[in-house]
């Protein structure tokens, strides 16, 4: 019996023990394994401690395992990288916020993707930090100044001027407006029951005449119709004909070709009839003042 | 009035005395060595079913509820961090504690004050054995050495039962659940935790034990010795929480 209790206690405290450590280190560190160590130098650690997490690329590599202050007031930091991930050259190391409770973590930010890694023992150069809390508040304070510049503002036009009073009597005019709509629309809805109505007699009295139409009567006109266009279509060619015809002639008297052509662009001959007329006109004065020698009439 | 400070004074006093004669009859260790071992099946090994139920359940209830406190737009990893520090930090120590309290403390009162009416304790004397060292010394240490294990196991049973409870009945995931288990976390965490338990287990044997050893008045007096020893040592083991965070805590943060 008291050997069982040794044995029962032993057990226990022994099993307490490796699950206290194992449980420390994997919350710690991720796991069992040191992996390979690496060395940032940095202006500033901003709170980092050993256990932190190093993240490549967003993605959990390892822990913080020590951090140094130098004499020369640089902070060195250890860092172990699991030995199944590679960090490729040309990456860079930046102390950040781990979530919103002020945990702290190194990332490994690769510049470009590398095939090549940097070799265990090697020192990460530096990126730059990200804005820090003092940044952060005086960004915040500028945001926090515009929100109350904006809030003056605003509580000067409705407040002060009378904004807000304005607006109400705006809803309550919309309201009004919104009731007026509503009877309109109510009013639109009898008219269009009524307009509706109306359709259907009108509907009703076509579908009687239209029941009331001789087909054959229809079909005769309709044959009429197709005639008549017919000889529409003839008579249009014919006059389609004539005009090509009188096309050619009136092109035929533009040239001057033909007897009416060369009357009409002939100047001798415009010449001529002037002085044709002209003669015609001398005569008649002459007529008129001597008519007896040109008319003799002897009744006996 | 006066009586009753120089009452209060005069029990301060007298616990004072019995923690005198536990260093004296840590010196003697022959007298306590073996009953040590049997006191440590008793306190720690019996109680661990107890505590690992407790434990579980403690586990689970911190997951759901910090869950559903959550207001939207919070990373779920929270849970995972709240219910590490909720288990680890306090609610693993504390009701480990007081479970056993009840379970370990009212048990050791009620043998030391059944053995003193029964006048066993006076039949040690007779013998030249030192009672304190045989009968409470083997108490303490057990109570000191048992209790932080049975905590860290406690806090283990917590932490795994809210992480299954998290991703089984909750939108949480595994992945997340891990992310802030492992957020912010630092080794002093888990000292912490051990530091409150030896400290609750050394108040449930002390008290225990000097509210047994000091029974009288036949049946009815270890009966109310052994209700007197619980409540004290509850309390007591609330106020040392309460210091023990006042002290401690601002060597917590990551």
């Amino acid at each position: 019996m008291k050997k069982r209790d040794d044995v029962l206690v032993g057990l226990v405290i022994a099993v307490a023990v490796i699950v206290a450590i194992l449980g420390s280190l994997w919350l710690a560190r991720g796991g069992l394994s040191k992996g390979y160590p690496l060395y940032a130098k940095f202006p500033w650690s901003a709170g980092l401690k050993q256990g932190q997490p190093v993240l490549l690329a967003g993605v959990n590599v390892g822990y913080v395992d020590d951090v140094e202050l130098r004499p020369n007031g640089t902070v060195l930091t250890t860092f172990r990288v699991g030995k199944q991930f590679h960090v490729p050259q040309g990456t860079t190391a930046t102390v950040v916020a781990n979530g919103i409770f002020g945990d702290m973590a190194i990332a490994l930010i690769p510049k470009t993707p590398n095939a090549q890694s940097i070799p265990p023992g090697d020192t990460v150069p530096v990126g730059p930090s990200g804005p820090g809390i003092a940044q952060l508040t005086a960004k915040a304070d500028s945001v926090a100044t515009s929100v109350n510049a904006i809030t003056t503002a605003l509580q000067k036009e409705l407040v002060t001027s009378g904004g807000v009073a304005d607006l109400r009597k705006t809803l309550a005019s919309t309201n009004q407006l919104t009731l007026n709509m509503n009877r309109l629309v109510s009013q639109f809805s009898v008219i269009a029951a009524e307009q509706n109505r109306q359709l259907s007699l009108t509907q009703a009295s076509l579908r009687r005449a239209t029941s009331g139409v001789d087909s054959a009567k229809v079909d005769s006109t309709v044959k009429n119709f197709r005639e008549a266009s017919a000889n529409m279509a003839a008579l249009s060619a014919d006059l389609r004909q004539t005009s090509l015809k009188l096309d050619s002639i009136v092109a035929k008297v533009s040239d001057g070709s033909g007897t009416i052509g060369k009357a009409l662009n002939d100047p001798g001959a415009y010449n001529d009839i002037r002085g044709l007329i002209q003669h015609m006109d001398s005569l008649m004065v002459d007529i008129k003042k001597n008519p007896k020698r040109y008319i003799n009439i002897k009744v006996f | 009035m006066i009586d009753a400070v120089s009452g209060l004074f005069a029990r301060i006093g007298e616990r004072g005395y019995f923690m005198r004669d536990i260093f004296r009859g840590l010196g003697d260790p022959a007298t306590y060595g073996r009953e040590t071992i049997r006191q440590m099946r008793n306190i720690g090994v019996d109680s661990l079913p107890l505590a690992a139920i407790v434990a579980a359940f403690i586990g689970a209830v911190t997951a759901i509820q910090t869950r559903y406190q959550l207001f939207g737009g919070v990373q779920l990893s929270v849970v995972g961090l709240i219910s590490r520090q909720s288990i680890i930090l306090e609610l693993g120590p504390l009701l480990t504690g007081l479970v056993l309290t009840g379970r370990v403390g009212a048990r050791m009162t009620a043998e030391l004050g059944t053995m003193r009416v029964t006048e066993q304790i006076d039949a040690l004397e007779t013998l030249a054995y030192d009672p304190v060292a045989y009968l409470v010394v083997p108490r303490l240490i057990a109570a000191i050495v048992m209790l932080p294990i049975l905590t860290i196991l406690a806090n283990t049973i917590g932490v795994v039962t809210a992480y299954f409870t998290a991703i089984m009945a909750t939108d949480v995931t595994s992945a997340a659940f891990s992310e802030g288990l492992r957020l912010a976390f630092a080794p002093f965490q888990i000292v912490y935790s051990i530091i409150k338990a030896t400290i609750f287990g050394a108040a449930i044997a002390f008290f225990c034990s000097y509210e047994g050893y000091t029974a009288n008045a036949g049946a009815e007096g270890v009966g109310r010795s052994t209700a007197q020893a619980v409540v004290i040592a509850s309390v007591a083991i609330l106020v040392l929480d309460a210091l023990t965070a006042i002290l401690l805590a601002p060597y917590l943060q990551a």
